[in-house]
């Protein structure tokens, strides 16, 4: 292993902290009727966000100084461990369910999701097995279908509780993944032939995704039914503006919209904002990607390039299609907004993940 | 240790742009949703935001020309539930079940609908105040009692087709509440207070207030009185004749004012929904359509007069039929009239006579005159359902159209054009065009805020013409076919009239006719003109007969009523065995009884009170009666 040549990329680490500031500020915000509402505590989400916020970066912090090598080594065995918490999440009385979804293990407050864990360890595992086999990542078996079958089955896992939103975040990381590493186009146009089937095959088996589909494309169609959230949304979104109504007066987080601080908190954010408040969080993305893409292409491994690689999908796929939802631009998919979004399990461990990003960024040339 | 490919190097490269790219696309759709369509989405979401509690402006009364009310407002509030605000269902819709006798779960799955606001239909609409009071007395969560109105007509079943009816929303839909809505209608008013979804105030939300706005009054031509005593002599003449229909107009000549106007049958307005929607949809005043018979007559003759085709005094021989482009037409009287002036042509209705003014005039002229009479096109009254009639088309017209148009038959006419017409001929020979909105007021003061002017279309004949029109229908009266419109001293003139109907198949119905009358007072200065058609009368069926004593009746009480003055100049009518020698009423008052006994053993009288003193009469002394017509004395002691 080389030596580290340089610090951490300040880059990444000033926008990660303004998202994460802007996250806890508009989780506030955004919470503050709802919680006191619920909890008597209109600073009840507001606190704990800030407690996972703080705690993430001190994982981030500490997992961008390990050496890259252990990651190499932890690769396969946090894949099997996550295959095993999966599983068990799937257990009635064992794991969780929350929003519809059983996702989630652990007693009250201290309960994580093992969905989150796994995508992290897919981009491990992807990352190591695509580099091991980096002369045969050419070949139909080695190149796609080995580590697609790995993805899949994780996949397979996740829909089981249901989640549809994760499974799409991890199949996606996984393409992008795999696309790097040098498939074949045709082999990976053929997959994404087979990829839209699949989703279709999904999308026809439970009625009410079809009815989101639906909803996305006409939402004025039904607006107290499938069309509801998407409206809410629009009601948030457009009358915010250039400026914004200011920060604290939206209304459609009074109740309209369905837990405003996390699915939905980018719509809030724009509300009160404006297009210059909820632009900035696009523009902080999208620094990101070419940040994190910009450590992917200099590091001089091919491991630590898909690492980073497999970070940054992640972390953009999901925030495309969280704000592609919001401003209904997407079907409606139950995702959060990664460092925006209210929830300690996911926070912290896209701060985790932003950690390796960190890590791997000493090693640019 | 293996260092990317530059192959790996490309595809991160490329993976860059894609991302680069998407979110582009998210600034660009968020750019698009907030500053362009931002303000409509705001205007959707306003109503989201805000809830409404309607208040009803109130609809403007509806009154006769002297104020008289004929449909206003009562007080009758409606029931609103915001359901997120309800906390408990079930009890409130057995409450409110209770109160408004409905059942209760038809309440239920209104007050649980996901909506903003929910009426109570139809339980909860115009209930009574004690109703309303008892629902507010326990304030249920959610419920609420907006002020709203009932629609009243005090007049019962007067002018109801004029009227029309308003409905459950205080819309109008028939008649003048349905032509003159917007006016009558008003605003709508609100209190709006911001609101989070479960429908509870938002802090800080300001509560607006817009009132509403109430409609103005609306000032009828009408005058309740002449309405009245039209309806009386219309229900008069179903009850002796049992005709099919029958309908009756009063007009101002003058102005075009409709003083009364009606039909049978008729029906309530505010009970409209038991009534079979014919009977209030048609409005046979002015949505009939019959071949009008000899009161047609009057055009033809105020156009061969306005021509100078005629002179009243030039003779006539009438042998009972005239034969035209080989068909032979008939008179009315078998036989003929024989000799004869065309002043008697005219009195006696004879069809030979104005089928020879018909052709005097010729097609051309003969069909400028209708149409200039206004005939063959709406009158422009201010309601709906108006028909136009239908004419023969000027190439459909041969020698015998000609002539059966000149006597009233095989034209189509709605009983507002005739009268419109006849209005015309008489009033100086301006064509005005009738109507029923006289103004608007302001409901507060009273102020009157927009007068109708009387508008004349077009001069069609000149005074001249007029004034000779109005001679010969005097006389018709006087000494013709009218007799029996006769009033002393009100000098009516006037027209009969005995149309055949058309059956389905196209051919004239036998034994079936519209029988009608056409009267104008004073002949001197019309003020009045009356119309009365009866269909299919039982027994007699001639216009003379059955609908001229109906227009007389309604001219007499009328005219009285307006005040108008009895004239000493008339043309004398002639004596008919039926009909008595009219005399002036004697002076009896302070006449010792039994003196007056023994000096007018030819006039009945009636005795009153006792004594031996006349201390009043009636009739009054001066008073002109026909002969025989008893007086009754009311006797005192001095």
């Amino acid at each position: 292993m080389p030596k580290p040549r340089n610090a951490p990329d300040v880059v990444i680490i000033a926008s990660i902290l303004a998202l994460l500031t802007i996250g806890v500020i508009m989780v506030y915000s955004a919470s503050a009727a709802y919680s006191y509402d619920k909890f008597g505590d209109s600073f009840f989400y507001a606190k704990r966000q800030m407690l996972f916020a703080a705690l993430g970066v001190f994982l981030m912090l500490l997992i961008s100084r390990i050496d890259p090598e252990l990651f190499y080594r932890w690769a396969k065995p946090s894949l099997w461990i996550c295959f095993a918490l999966l599983a068990l999440v799937l257990v009635p009385g064992v794991g969780m369910v929350r929003g519809g979804a059983r996702s989630w293990l652990g007693i009250g407050a201290f309960s994580i999701q093992p969905s989150e864990f796994m995508k992290l360890a897919v981009i491990l595992f992807l990352a190591q097995y695509l580099t091991s086999n980096a002369r045969e990542n050419q070949t139909l078996t080695k190149g796609i279908v080995i580590p697609l079958s790995i993805a899949g089955a994780a996949f397979a896992l996740i829909m089981m509780q249901p989640d549809l939103g994760t499974g799409t975040v991890l199949m996606g990381t996984a393409f992008v993944l795999i696309f790097a590493a040098g498939a074949r186009l045709k082999y990976l146009l053929g997959l994404c032939l087979l990829g839209v089937a699949g989703f279709a095959g999904l999308v026809l088996a439970a009625p009410y995704r079809i009815q989101r589909i639906t909803a996305f494309l006409d939402p004025w169609q039904d607006p107290l039914g499938a069309g509801y959230q998407v409206i809410q949304s629009l009601f948030a979104i457009g009358p915010g503006g250039l400026m914004g109504l200011g920060l604290g007066m939206s209304r459609q987080k009074h109740l309209y919209l369905p837990e405003p601080h996390t699915d939905f908190i980018f719509s809030i954010l724009a509300e009160e904002l404006g297009f210059l408040g909820a632009g900035t969080a696009i523009i902080l993305f999208a620094v990101l990607v070419w940040r994190g893409l910009r450590v992917a292409i200099r590091v001089p491994d091919m491991f630590m390039a898909l690492i980073a690689t497999g970070v940054t999908a992640m972390i953009i796929i999901q925030a495309v299609i969280n704000i592609g939802v919001v401003t209904g631009s997407f079907p409606v998919t139950g995702i959060t907004l990664p460092f925006l979004s209210y929830g300690g399990s996911s926070l912290t461990l896209t701060l985790m993940a932003v950690g390796l990003l960190l890590n791997l960024s000493r090693y640019t040339k | 240790m293996s260092m990317p490919s530059n192959q790996v190097r490309r595809r991160l490269f490329i993976t860059l742009l894609v991302g680069l790219f998407l979110f582009a696309g998210l600034l660009a759709r968020l750019g698009y949703v907030q500053l362009v369509e931002g303000n409509w989405l705001n205007d959707k979401a306003r109503d989201l935001w805000t809830r409404d509690i309607p208040f009803e402006g109130k609809r403007g009364r509806i009154l006769d020309r002297k104020g008289e009310v004929l449909a206003y407002n009562i007080s009758s509030p409606s029931v609103l539930a915001i359901p997120a605000q309800i906390e408990d269902p079930a009890k409130t819709a057995r409450e409110l079940a209770h109160i408004l006798m409905a059942p209760e779960q038809n309440i239920y799955r209104q007050i649980t609908k996901k909506q903003l606001i929910v009426r109570l239909q139809p339980y909860g609409r115009k209930i009574s105040n004690e109703r309303a009071q008892s629902i507010l007395e326990r304030r249920l969560p959610g419920i609420v009692v907006a002020e709203d109105n009932r629609r009243h007509y005090p007049q019962g079943s007067l002018a109801a087709h004029i009227l029309g009816f308003a409905g459950i929303d205080n819309q109008g839909l028939a008649g003048l509440e349905l032509v003159y809505d917007e006016r009558l209608s008003g605003t709508r008013g609100h209190v709006s207070f911001g609101a989070n979804a479960k429908g509870e105030r938002l802090p800080g939300g300001v509560d607006r207030y817009t009132p509403p706005e109430d409609g103005m009054d609306l000032v009828l031509t009408l005058d309740k009185n002449i309405q009245a005593i039209v309806e009386r002599e219309m229900d008069q003449a179903m009850a002796q004749h049992d005709p099919e229909n029958v309908l009756a107009i009063a007009m101002d000549p003058d102005t075009g004012e409709i003083l009364g106007m009606g039909s049978r049958p008729t029906f309530r307005p505010d009970n409209f929904r038991n009534v079979d929607p014919e009977v209030y949809n048609r409005n046979l005043p002015i949505w009939r359509t019959y071949e009008p018979g000899s009161t047609f007559k009057i055009i033809t003759l105020a156009a061969a007069l306005e021509e100078n085709k005629v002179n009243m005094k030039e003779a006539f021989h009438d042998p009972g039929y005239v034969k035209v482009g080989g068909a032979r037409l008939r008179c009315w009287k078998g036989g003929g009239h024989g000799s004869q002036t065309f002043l008697e042509v005219v009195e006696n209705s004879c069809n030979p006579g104005f089928v020879n003014l018909g052709q005097r005039l010729g097609k051309e002229k003969l069909f400028e005159y209708i149409r200039k009479f206004g005939f063959g096109q709406k009158t422009g009254i201010d309601l709906n359902g108006e028909a136009k009639g239908i004419l023969f088309k000027p190439k459909q017209v041969g020698p015998v159209e000609l002539a059966t148009t000149a006597f009233g038959q095989g034209v189509s006419v709605t009983p507002i054009q005739q009268v419109t017409a006849v209005a015309a001929a008489v009033n100086g020979g301006e064509l005005m065009e009738p109507y029923l909105n006289k103004a608007w007021k302001d409901p507060e003061t009273g102020e009157v805020l927009e007068k109708t002017k009387p508008n004349v279309k077009r001069q069609v004949v000149s005074e001249e013409t007029s004034k000779k029109v109005r001679y010969a229908l005097e006389s018709v009266v006087a000494r013709g076919t009218g007799r029996r419109a006769f009033i002393d001293g009100y000098r009516v003139g006037g027209k009969t009239g005995t149309a055949q109907k058309v059956g389905p198949d196209g051919r004239y119905l036998k034994n079936n006719h519209i029988v009608s009358f056409i009267g104008v007072a004073p002949s001197d200065d019309p003020e009045l003109v009356v119309y009365v058609a009866v269909d299919n009368p039982k027994g007699v069926q001639f216009g003379g007969v059955v609908a001229a004593p109906i227009v007389r009746n309604i001219m007499y009480d009328s005219l009285r009523y307006m005040g108008v003055e009895k004239r000493k100049k008339q043309i004398p009518p002639e004596k008919i065995p039926t009909s008595q020698p009219i005399v002036t009423v004697p002076d009896l008052i302070g006449e010792n009884v039994s003196r007056i006994r023994n000096s007018l053993y030819d006039t009945p009288l009636q005795v009153s009170g006792k004594g031996e003193v006349v201390i009043n009469q009636a009739p009054k002394p001066g008073e002109r009666v026909e002969k025989g017509t008893p007086i009754r004395i009311y006797l005192g002691d001095k």
